[in-house]
């Protein structure tokens, strides 16, 4: 094995698989840790003395695009032909990748330098492997869709004939530069998903789709309360049902985002673990939940709102900027619990034997599954293996991974492997849901139209305090609002908490407490806190009568304003902001008139390094039927790796975005959820979509990902426009809640 | 348990199941062709479509036994000999899936349309595109491969296994 060092943080590892074959790796070393690596044949790439080339996502896809996107980064640097390449997902490897998981839009931006890296330098050792059979300079020598050539000497050879020989060569010492971006060939053209064939034709490529031999099948009861666990288990009846093998009590863990106490009912098939779980009787402690319901929540959220909270930030004079502003507004925006409601069920295979752990299934984050397997299991994490199926959709629901941890536990009970599947009903009912909570919000415009105040007093439930975060209960569910410029700047672009030119501002927080599970959902924090600060902003323009985009292009300032120093490869930058409002504006046909019962609405935000902008065009008749005729989309992900992909996550990104806000409401009565399926959570279906334009700013900028930044504009754009329709303000999500009801755009 | 004769994608296979478990689950567990999907289990999400005699049917609340004289098709038995039916090809081209785990289900709904509508209005498309999820919002693709494979030739053969009798 060899190592070339990359940079302060990362190293490539290269080695020869045993068919004579290049394999290379690439790790993360990190600090504390030693370098020296297992050589296994692995990595992100290799190449077969028949040509083959085979390209490995280390993270896991769930209809982000990753396992497309990063191949292409790989591909381009080892200069093949796109069609010449088979992409595999990469198991769990420490050695091999560091960090495996998908999550905070971080793969491209992080993870496809990498790949880039790892290609740029199997493709150096395939030239110099070329150049020493000819006896000529490598620097002579250049490739071309996985073929070295030597033009002088008019001689070529491709990858496949040099990979035993460039396996033995030595690693360059210094890392290859990349190709300029007006080189490239793969990143940058659309390309089509790699795992679309195998969907299409109905492969077995699913988490739940999988097998192993003696595999058994188990579903889950749950306390209906929040919090609550069980006492007391009557299993004779559930024993009695045929195929019904065994009942397991599962304790749960101190941290209830890795294991959530329950029982279990084991059969030989799914449907007889489903008959037998309606027969068990179990007794619960229902714990300190049971009286909660929404109506006791807001009541708290109102609570915590008249009292002063914690002091996140503050510039200027608030108090006398108030007293000052020509323009006021003063209002309480009100967020709902959400759920994930992951078309494919939560589910799991585990195997423990041997004083080890075999995890096959849809793992987001397979690097803390392991570790969460681990702790509940009492094993090394080393003895944890993790194999990662396709993912039957995220959205942040699978950063936990608490069906692994269940299905460990149940396979250590019975001696075999099993796979938990969760019912839709268990699904709703037991999620970690996107924190409520509310939002008091003061702000005022001076005599001449500009933004002179902001105070922002943020009341809601932290899922940092619910997954026992070490950081404070805020850290989590600031994401996106707008802050004076800290005196660490890179802790505050580091958490997306934006600074602002805002002369006078104030960021408050209030953490109400309940036994509701939370957690992480698409565009974390962002996907509401975007919501009430577009929307503010377009309260602030109509009741100053001053332009919209005027009004943000003058706030947001510069990136010069906010200088940055830290080794985030994608910072924000005002400009950029600017950029894409601008942009949609002219493509939107911003400010152009508009018949009665309809308007447009304009938002834009700033999520985990990318940028977008949207206008929305909808009617509302006198009866509140909303139609949303039409949304334009603005979108800077730095260089696009595949437009194709950001087409489409964007176009996902803005109807997961509005089904939220015109639909999604978890409520809680008697510490119970009340909603369990989708005709009581609905989701957008296919008629109520609107047609969605997208417009991608060219750049050179470094990629960032796209898989969260369509999502959060939407539900202020949505909410203008139905202002500028209408007439009614939408302070609360979802819009179903205000009495609207969803209406087909006509066509 | 009983013992029951099925007929799925135009082979003849016998089972012995509850009377009561959902084709879904004797499709998946039982013989093993897990294309199609489980999603709510209430029939609301459409993730487990198949065809039966022809029309679109929600497996995950049809007792296999209501359907043991009929034609079952799922999305294994779409494209025989490795011939993409035009839908499949259509989803390919338009690059429809992000998750995909929906998109069974949706092709399946797709082919029965087309089967009684080989050129259905917008209209036609989204009221039966409608009756099925998508969590990743992959509509506004899933309409234009309906067009499209609305448009295409059909090919004979690919047409004859789900389509002909339809």
């Amino acid at each position: 094995m060899k190592v070339v060092r990359i940079d302060r943080r990362t190293f490539l590892q290269v080695g020869a698989t045993a068919a004579g074959g290049l394999l290379v790796g690439c790790y993360v070393r990190r600090p504390g840790t030693k370098s020296a690596a297992e050589f296994r044949p692995n990595g992100y790439l290799r190449i077969d003395p028949d040509g083959t080339v085979v390209l490995w996502s280390k993270n896991p896809d769930m209809g982000q695009g990753i396992k497309t996107s990063l191949a292409m980064m790989i591909a381009e640097e080892l200069d093949v032909d796109w069609s010449m390449v088979r992409v595999e997902q990469a198991e769990l490897n420490r050695a091999w990748y560091g960090g495996q998981g998908a999550g905070g839009s971080d793969g491209t931006p992080s993870d496809g330098p990498l790949g880039q890296r790892a290609g740029a330098v199997a493709r150096s050792m395939l030239m110099a492997a070329a150049a020493s059979a000819w006896g000529v300079d490598p620097a002579s020598c250049e490739t071309e869709r996985g073929v070295v050539h030597h033009r002088a000497s008019r001689r070529s050879s491709p990858y496949g004939e040099l990979a035993a020989s460039a396996a033995a060569l030595p690693a360059p010492k210094e890392p290859p530069p990349l190709k300029a971006i007006d080189r490239h060939t793969i990143i940058g053209k659309p390309t089509r998903g790699v795992d679309t064939p195998k969907i299409v034709t109905g492969q077995p490529i699913y988490g739940l789709d999988a097998r192993v031999p003696g595999m058994l099948h188990a579903v889950i009861e749950k306390c209906p309360v929040h919090g609550g666990r069980p006492v007391a288990v009557d299993a004779a009846a559930a024993l009695a049902v045929p195929g019904v093998t065994r009942v397991v009590t599962i304790e749960g863990h101190t941290n209830p985002t890795w294991l959530r106490p329950g029982v279990a009912v084991v059969a030989n098939s799914t449907w007889a673990a489903m008959k037998g779980r309606e027969a068990l009787r179990v007794t619960w402690d229902e714990g300190d939940g049971r009286d909660e319901s929404s109506a006791s929540l807001s009541a708290q959220f109102r609570s915590l709102a008249a009292k002063p909270g914690k002091i996140l930030g503050d510039q200027g004079n608030v108090g006398r900027a108030f007293a000052q502003a020509h323009t006021n507004v003063d209002v309480v925006y009100e967020a709902p619990f959400l759920a994930h409601a992951t078309l494919e069920p939560q589910n799991c295979i585990a195997h423990v034997h041997d004083g080890r752990c075999d995890i096959l299934g849809p793992l987001q984050m397979p690097t803390s599954g392991a570790q969460v397997v681990a702790a509940v299991l009492g094993i090394p994490r080393e003895s944890v293996s993790v194999q990662m199926t396709r993912i039957g959709g995220g959205f942040g629901r699978r950063l936990m991974s608490d069906y692994a941890a269940e299905a460990a536990c149940i396979s250590k009970a019975v001696g075999a492997p099993v796979q938990v599947v969760w019912s839709r009903e268990d699904d709703l009912r037991h999620d970690y849901y996107r924190p409520a909570g509310l939002h008091h919000v003061r702000a005022g415009l001076d005599a001449r139209g500009t933004l002179s105040v902001w105070h922002h007093h943020l009341v809601n439930v932290s899922r940092n305090r619910y997954r026992l975060g070490d950081t404070p209960p805020e850290s989590t569910e600031i994401y996106g609002l707008i802050a004076p410029p800290a005196a660490d700047p890179k802790k505050q672009f580091d958490n997306d908490l934006l600074p602002t030119l805002i002369p006078n501002c104030r960021l408050e927080y209030s953490e109400a407490r309940t036994a509701v599970p939370t957690g992480a959902w698409r565009a974390p924090s962002h996907n509401f806190n975007a919501f009430v600060i577009e929307s503010i902003l377009d309260e602030l323009a109509h009741a100053g009568r001053v332009d919209p985009i005027a009004l943000r292009l003058q706030y947001l300032g510069a990136a010069s304003d906010f200088p940055y120093e830290g080794d985030n490869p994608a910072p924000y930058k005002p400009e950029r902001l600017k950029r894409v409002l601008q942009l949609v504006a002219e493509r939107s046909g911003w400010g152009t008139p508009m018949p009665p019962g309809r308007g447009r609405g304009l938002a834009v935000h700033y999520t985990f390094g990318s940028y977008c902008a949207q206008v929305a065009d909808v009617s509302v008749d006198a009866d509140k039927q909303l139609r949303v005729h039409r949304v334009v989309a603005a979108i800077d992900v730095g260089v696009a790796v595949n437009p194709l992909n950001l087409d489409a996550q964007t176009q996902g990104g803005i109807i997961d975005g509005l089904s939220a806000a015109m639909f999604g409401e978890i409520t809680i009565k008697n510490g119970r959820t009340v909603q369990s399926t989708f005709d009581d959570y609905p989701l957008l279906r296919n008629r109520d979509a609107p047609e969605i334009e997208v417009h991608i700013v060219p750049s050179r900028e470094h990629s960032t990902g796209f898989g969260e930044i369509a999502l959060p504009p939407v539900a202020a754009a949505v909410a203008n426009a139905i202002f500028a329709a209408s007439g009614i303000r939408v302070r609360r999500l979802p819009f179903a809640a205000s009495g609207f009801t969803m209406g087909a755009v006509p066509r | 348990m009983a013992t029951y004769q099925l007929s799925v994608n135009g082979q003849s296979r016998a089972i012995e199941v509850a009377p009561d478990m959902p084709l879904l689950w004797a499709l998946r567990d039982t013989l093993e062709l897990r294309g199609t999907k489980f999603g709510c289990g209430r029939g609301i999400c459409g993730a487990c479509t198949v065809l039966v005699d022809g029309a679109a049917m929600r497996s995950c609340i049809t007792p296999v036994g209501s359907v043991a004289r009929q034609r079952i098709t799922t999305i294994e038995g779409l494209a025989p000999e490795g011939r993409l039916h035009r839908v499949q090809s259509a989803w390919i081209e338009e690059d429809v899936p992000q998750c995909g785990y929906c998109q069974a289900g949706q092709i399946m709904m797709a082919v029965s349309l087309l089967a009684v509508k080989p050129q259905p209005t917008d209209h036609e498309i989204l009221d039966a595109m409608s009756n099925n999820l998508c969590r990743c919002g992959t509509y506004l693709r899933i309409r234009r491969a309906v067009r499209r494979a609305a448009n295409a030739e059909p090919r004979r053969t690919a047409d004859t296994a789900a389509g002909s009798a339809l």
